[in-house]
């Protein structure tokens, strides 16, 4: 009977001692499982603030490339628009210059070709070139530049004149259409300036 | 501009390598625009590099293979080299002597500009000390830009200074200021595959916006090479100067543009100097750099960042050498990092913004940013010190202290050096980064930062 009691009280001893231990693992762990959530709680917040900011950064990228494209896109329409809107005006007015009908004043300026063209080469042993339309008007203005005559061959040009000197080393082009060529910039703008761009 | 055109002259006496000699020239001037014109009527553009005796001595952009001396006149235009000009540059592609190459019409110009420029009056110069963000840590963080300056990138031929390039093209930005900013990208002398890479990278990112790239390609003639920095730079200055915008010119590869120096030189039969190049090599590299910079009065800034490839990796040839007389320091890049796969690989121990002091601090980037940087500087080099007393006694035989800086070194090149070719970091980030190195460290090894800051950034590992 006492071997019983004792066996029995031993045995409750164990159970409470196994009890409490387990008890105190329990708190343990609890506490080292709160300690853990806790500490990942600001790891957390910064991969959470972390993927915010770079998807904001990715966003304002892909909003730059959209905004960015499509406006060089709107733009580069716009160019293409314009620049067929200004070769438009240059052929009417290219059109009108062909068909202007001659009077003094074209003559003059005929004159004012030949003096510069004159003038530029240093000679007036030169051979003039002029298209077929303004054969004779050239031909009655070259008797005053000594030396110069007119060339047989016609040249394709809405008009003016190619000045070449006679040992063939030296040319100059004074043609209506080498003038608005080297002007074109110039008049590009200004046609651009009428249509509100670049004002 | 005027109406009166040009005397064209038909006595051709020479050709020689890209250069043509013409007789009996009357009244022609230095740097006066030429048009060759072939006996097929095809017609290139070239300038006059000298005049006398009745002779012209013309060099031609386009090259002259296919010239013969039969055949071929030379038309004096009686103006200098213009480049068209207005805002409608922005966002267009040209060709290395600045003609369109994206399909689209001549710009409408605002203006004609000579694309020699005007020297800047010294007197008219303002000090430059506004910081430009690159968005490449390195570089904002210890080799700081400013606005105005010319910071040139010392390279080797196959490393990634062209990737470099287009990452800065595309992220550059002024920060702390409205004002707008724009890159002008001169590539001299690239592959078509680079120049094609530039020109997608800056669409797709959306900066090409407001970019102007301007495209000589390695198949281009070399001659076009010494008018495309030229072309690039007059547009900078008309966007900055007239149109009061920040302006970063990039002008890449530098060394092709010297090379084509050289092939006119030898042409004209000068006397060379150092490998070949002309003596006047100094002088002409001047000319371009000394573009850069910033005026008294005036709202707009060039700031370049020329890029040039070191042959053999020698950074005592003519070409970094003279180009570092001229510029503002150097961003060195590195044979070792670029073979580690380090991107970027710059090295930092050999490269140096001279202006940074002034772009960086309170009221710009941040109070502690000169210290910091210092201080990462001077535990770099201790690192590489360590890495090199490593490799002979082993790491067992180094102290505690030599295994920090080694740590110090790779997160260094792991996590502040190294970037991904589409990451921009803004200044606080690199900062941070810096700091994070800094905090490898412990706290008596850190000498160059104030206590002050150490308390507010130090993060103890």
């Amino acid at each position: 009977m006492l071997s019983d009691s004792l066996l029995a009280k031993s045995i409750d001893k164990i159970l409470e001692k196994t009890e409490k231990e387990i008890l105190i693992n329990l708190e343990n762990s609890f506490s080292t499982a709160k300690q853990t959530l806790d500490d990942s709680i600001p790891k957390l917040e910064q991969e959470f603030e972390k993927i915010i900011s770079d998807g904001k950064k990715e966003a304002e990228k892909i909003e730059k490339q959209i905004i960015g494209s499509s406006d060089l896109e709107v733009r580069n329409k716009q160019l293409l628009a314009l620049e067929m809107a200004i070769g438009e005006v240059f052929t009417k007015a290219l059109d009108q210059i062909a068909n202007t009908k001659h009077n003094e004043d074209y003559s003059n300026l005929i004159k004012t070709l030949l003096d510069e063209s004159t003038k530029i080469l240093g000679t007036t042993k030169v051979i003039v070139y002029t298209n077929s339309k303004d054969k004779d008007l050239v031909q009655s203005l070259l008797s005053k530049y000594t030396g110069a005559e007119l060339s047989s061959q016609s040249i394709n040009c809405l008009g003016g004149v190619i000045v070449k000197s006679k040992d063939g080393a030296m040319k100059f082009d004074n043609t209506i259409d080498a003038r608005i060529q080297r002007l074109k910039p110039l008049i590009r703008k200004q046609i651009s300036s009428k249509f509100g761009v670049g004002n | 501009m005027t109406a009166e055109g040009g005397v064209q002259y038909s006595k051709i006496a020479e050709i020689k390598g890209p250069l043509v000699v013409v007789d009996d020239v009357e009244n022609a001037a230095f740097d006066e625009l030429v048009e060759i014109e072939t006996k097929e009527g095809e017609r290139r553009l070239g300038k006059v590099l000298e005049v006398g005796n009745g002779k012209a001595i013309v060099q031609v952009f386009e090259g002259t293979t296919g010239l013969s001396i039969s055949g071929t006149s030379a038309k004096f235009v009686g103006k200098l080299m213009e480049m068209p000009v207005s805002k409608e540059v922005l966002g267009r592609v040209f060709d290395g002597l600045g003609r369109p190459k994206d399909g689209l019409p001549d710009p409408i110009a605002d203006k004609f500009i000579d694309i020699n420029g005007e020297p800047m009056n010294p007197e008219q110069r303002e000090y430059p000390k506004d910081f430009i963000q690159t968005g490449v840590s390195v570089i904002d963080g210890m080799i700081t830009l400013v606005r105005g300056q010319k910071l040139p990138i010392f390279s080797g031929s196959g490393m990634s200074h062209n990737i470099l390039a287009a990452q800065i093209a595309r992220q550059a930005n002024v920060v702390g200021t409205k004002d707008d900013f724009a890159v002008v990208f001169a590539a001299i002398g690239v592959q078509y595959s680079e120049a094609e890479y530039f020109r997608r990278s800056l669409e797709e990112s959306g900066a090409l916006k407001r970019s102007v790239l301007f495209l000589n390609t390695a198949d281009d003639p070399a001659i076009e090479r010494i008018i495309t920095p030229r072309v690039a730079l007059t547009v900078a200055e008309y966007l900055a100067f007239d149109l009061g915008m920040h302006v970063l010119v990039i002008l890449t590869d530098m060394t092709n543009y010297a090379e084509a120096l050289r092939e006119i030189s030898a042409a004209r039969e000068e006397v060379p100097g150092r490998k070949g190049y002309p003596g006047y090599l100094y002088t002409d590299l001047s000319t371009i750099y000394e573009r850069a910079g910033k005026l008294n009065g005036r709202k707009g800034s060039v700031t370049q960042v020329p890029i040039l490839s070191m042959p053999s990796d020698d950074i005592t040839h003519p070409i970094p050498d003279l180009t570092g007389y001229i510029t503002e320091g150097q961003v060195v890049l590195g044979r070792d990092l670029f073979r580690q796969g380090v991107y970027p690989p710059i090295n930092i121990l050999m490269s140096l913004s001279r202006l940074m002091k002034d772009g960086i601090g309170a009221g710009s980037t941040r109070e502690d940013h000169s210290e910091v940087s210092n201080q990462v500087y001077d535990a770099y080099s201790r690192a590489q010190e360590v890495r090199a007393l490593a490799g002979i006694v082993g790491k067992a035989g180094l102290t505690d202290i030599d295994l920090k800086y080694m740590d110090v070194g790779d997160v260094f090149e792991k996590e502040f050096l190294t970037q991904a070719t589409d990451e921009n970091r803004t200044i606080e980030e690199t900062l941070n980064l810096l700091w994070k190195i800094v905090s490898k460290l412990p706290k008596n090894e850190i000498t160059k930062i104030k206590d002050k800051y150490i308390d507010q950034y130090y993060r103890e590992n």
